[in-house]
């Protein structure tokens, strides 16, 4: 294999795949704090070029982790359809790009070779998009999944509900939830991340909640997003449960950091199975964001977009219900302000569609990166237009236990009303039979949190 | 004729080309002014005035269309010029020895390195190192350490209490502590090294978490049993949002004790530490009872 190219007669050889896929990546702070950043934007290109001749076959072949190395890696190679990927093994990345972009390329037959593609082969064909190319392709796929609504149809845009609280008081969890819910948001999850990890307090952050949906008829989800442990025992002591939650990382000893493996996961998932409260079939939730790895040193070399993409390589396992990046989370040291957060947003939700899941994107930031207000409301309305399946909401986009910005409960209606879409079927029915929305428009409603009664 | 030009020229004759522009429309009526410029205060609504008692965060403040009123436009936009702030804060030279506590830095130089390094913030520098040997005691229950973090902010306003608190609800529970130290541009992880130059069982650092919208106040400690280099997230234990409106440092301090002792008892830390035992003591230690209205500090007002 060579792994050469040359530009304005300067020659740039790479050693290894790996070297390729880390240079050939968008510039990100995370990659030049594992010093595997290209030198300089033309060093990327000639990375680019490199990648954009080998063929799809060379990237399975090389994967970001050795397959003696990761469990993740194995699980990749056993899970993948074969039939699948010999319908593109021969394409190069550069080819692979093309076909996606090609308008006969539609849904049907992405979603037709999804399943041979290896986490690695998204992240490949990723770094020779520009942010449109990635929108694009992105808006032709249409992940539907089902729970107690139905999530990802054309022409949809849903939230979570985010009423995160710092001492989890239950009040509080209740009150942000119903103003958010009458502007039209929550019909993805109301997601809780709590600050207690213990099973007892999920227990009883998802009893309230549920009380409050069941007695107003509202067709959504709840969650709790404590360790998965600790959700498996709060289901033993018998709380509704109606998606399960875990972050993921993109190598096992990333996970391993995060206290799961491949084996607690497809535990959690038969638990779930059982107990779960949703009727499905989806019902596990994810989150990931790039970074994960490399902060707790388990990212073998790789760049961070690679190992993100197997994130969700390892999410598809378990069709979830729900999976998005909180992509300005980790902060500046892996992404450093507004153009690399937005890029790094675009790219996760990219490769989360084409690798077959219902992707979100929490767009956000800390309060220590350098993104600005004005740049994170461009990126919501970037992800509506590419079709992303949803945004987190919250008051004021304010996460008053987590500190970060996020997305606001007037943000979704206003992404909705900009792009022409709606929330769920279900939950838009729910919304107009309760005066929030007349039709596309906000109704009498609209804004009065006291639609929603208390249980 | 081309077919195209024909079918241009037949849209054009359906757009009126032909016929004369019509007269222009007459301007529309001039509406009346508003009743009201802003929708009513955010204080004001009974929905905010109930969820206010139990939160912070910014309810029941009414919407234009689907945005916000330009009062509270205003005061977010002053909340997170504070956020900004309390980040690009830094403690002050001698705030270790003013407050009687061991000055230890990492190996970060200036502050955008500390925003961009998080690897060498987990490390001591040369000097610290050295420092920490010679004076620390050695071979102690517990290590506490007061650092920075993300909002020296935070480890100025409440740090020391929260330090204090701790050390005392340890020693409650008879356990030794170690010499108290205060680390400059630290990352969590900086805790590992620490504990393990000074052999303590349980390591725990006190620092300045990521600051929220017009805060930067809050406090977070990270505890790990047996601290060495190479430790991970899953080893250890947290607590986030120290601080008024949250977890106050008094009550924050008694459940890291409890923490403590259950690390060493059990000899263990993080995903594999059992607290199911301890939810009594830890629910007392964290106490969810009532507390009073936090009114969100009104950030702007301006003169007329």
């Amino acid at each position: 294999m060579r792994l050469a190219s040359t530009i304005r007669s300067v020659r740039y050889t790479f050693a290894d795949v790996r070297e390729v896929m880390a240079k050939a990546n968008a510039p990100k702070s995370g990659d030049v704090l594992a010093g595997i950043a290209a030198r300089d934007a033309v060093e990327r290109v000639a990375a680019r070029a490199v990648l954009a001749h080998l063929t799809l076959a060379e990237i399975r072949n090389n994967p970001a982790v050795p397959y003696e190395l990761d469990e993740l890696t194995r699980m990749f190679e056993h899970d993948l359809s074969d039939a699948a990927y010999q319908a593109v093994k021969h394409l190069t990345v550069g080819q692979f790009r093309e076909w996606l972009l090609e308008e006969t390329t539609d849904w049907a037959k992405i979603r037709s070779i999804s399943p041979g593609l290896t986490p690695e082969m998204a992240a490949a064909v990723c770094k020779l998009m520009s942010n449109m190319d990635l929108m694009t392709v992105a808006a032709k796929c249409r992940v539907v999944v089902r729970a107690n609504n139905t999530l990802g149809l054309p022409g949809r845009l849903s939230s979570r509900v985010q009423p995160n609280h710092p001492t989890d008081d239950v009040h509080a969890i209740l009150y942000s939830m119903r103003e958010g819910l009458s502007y039209g948001c929550g019909d993805a999850v109301i997601g809780v991340n709590p600050a207690t990890d213990t099973a007892e307090s999920t227990a009883e952050i998802l009893t309230a909640i549920d009380a409050v949906l069941k007695k107003n008829q509202i067709p959504t989800q709840h969650c709790v997003l404590s360790h998965v442990t600790v959700q498996m025992r709060a289901l033993e002591l018998g709380c509704p449960m109606d998606l399960m939650f875990q972050s993921l990382s993109g190598s096992e000893g990333g996970n391993r950091a995060f206290g799961i493996s491949v084996a607690l996961m497809d535990e959690a998932y038969d638990q779930m199975k059982r107990m779960g409260t949703a009727a499905g079939p989806n019902f596990m939730y994810f989150e990931t964001g790039q970074g994960s790895a490399l902060s707790s040193a388990a990212h073998h070399g790789a760049d961070q977009l690679t190992l993100e993409a197997r994130c969700y390589g390892f999410a598809r396992r378990y069709d979830p219900f729900l999976v998005n990046t909180v992509v300005g989370f980790i902060g500046p040291e892996y992404l450093e302000d507004g153009p690399q957060i937005t890029r790094a947003g675009l790219e996760d939700h990219f490769m989360g569609k084409l690798l077959g899941l219902p992707m979100g994107c929490d767009a956000c930031f800390t309060y220590h990166a350098s993104m600005s207000q004005d740049e994170l409301e461009c990126l919501k309305v970037l992800l509506g237009a590419a079709g992303c399946s949803y945004l987190m909401s919250l008051p004021v986009g304010d996460d008053i236990m987590l500190n970060y910005q996020s997305t606001s409960y007037h943000d979704i209606p206003s992404v909705r009303r900009l792009l022409g879409k709606r929330a769920t079927p279900e939950f838009d029915a729910w919304l107009a039979e309760r005066g929030i929305l007349d039709g596309a428009v906000p109704g009498p409603r609209f804004g009065d949190p006291s639609v929603v009664v208390p249980a | 004729m081309s077919r195209t030009r024909q079918l241009v020229d037949a849209l054009r004759a359906q757009l009126g080309a032909r016929a004369p522009m019509p007269p222009p429309e007459p301007p529309p009526r001039i509406p009346d002014p508003p009743v009201r410029v802003f929708p009513k205060r955010h204080e004001g609504t009974p929905y905010a005035r109930e969820a206010a008692k139990h939160t912070t965060a910014l309810l029941g403040i009414g919407h234009v269309g689907t945005r916000y009123a330009t009062e509270v436009v205003l005061q977010f936009q002053a909340e997170l010029a504070v956020a900004h702030g309390a980040v690009a804060a830094e403690l002050p030279e001698g705030f270790a020895r003013d407050n009687g506590l061991l000055s230890l830095k990492s190996r970060v130089t200036h502050h955008r390195e500390f925003l961009l390094r998080p690897d060498l913030g987990r490390r001591l520098d040369t000097e610290s190192l050295e420092r920490l040997k010679h004076e620390a005691k050695r071979g102690v229950d517990v290590q506490p350490i007061l650092a920075d973090g993300l909002s020296a902010t935070a480890c100025m306003q409440s740090g020391v209490a929260l330090l204090n608190a701790f050390k005392a609800a340890c020693e409650r529970r008879g356990l030794t502590v170690g010499t108290p130290v205060c680390a400059r541009y630290a990352r969590v992880w900086l805790e590992d090294e620490i504990g393990e130059a000074v052999q303590a069982k349980v390591s725990a650092i006190l620092l300045g978490e990521r600051p929220g919208l017009g805060t930067g106040d809050g406090l977070s400690a990270y505890l790990v049993y047996a601290p060495s280099i190479g430790k991970t997230d899953g080893d250890r234990n947290m607590m986030s949002n120290i601080h008024a409106r949250g977890t106050p440092p008094e009550v924050a301090g008694d459940r890291l004790a409890v923490l403590s002792k259950a690390m060493i008892d059990q000899r263990t830390s993080g995903v594999s530490l059992n607290l199911a035992h301890l939810v009594a003591e830890l629910g007392e230690a964290a106490a969810r009872h009532h507390r009073a209205p936090q009114a969100r500090v009104r950030l702007v007002e301006v003169d007329r």
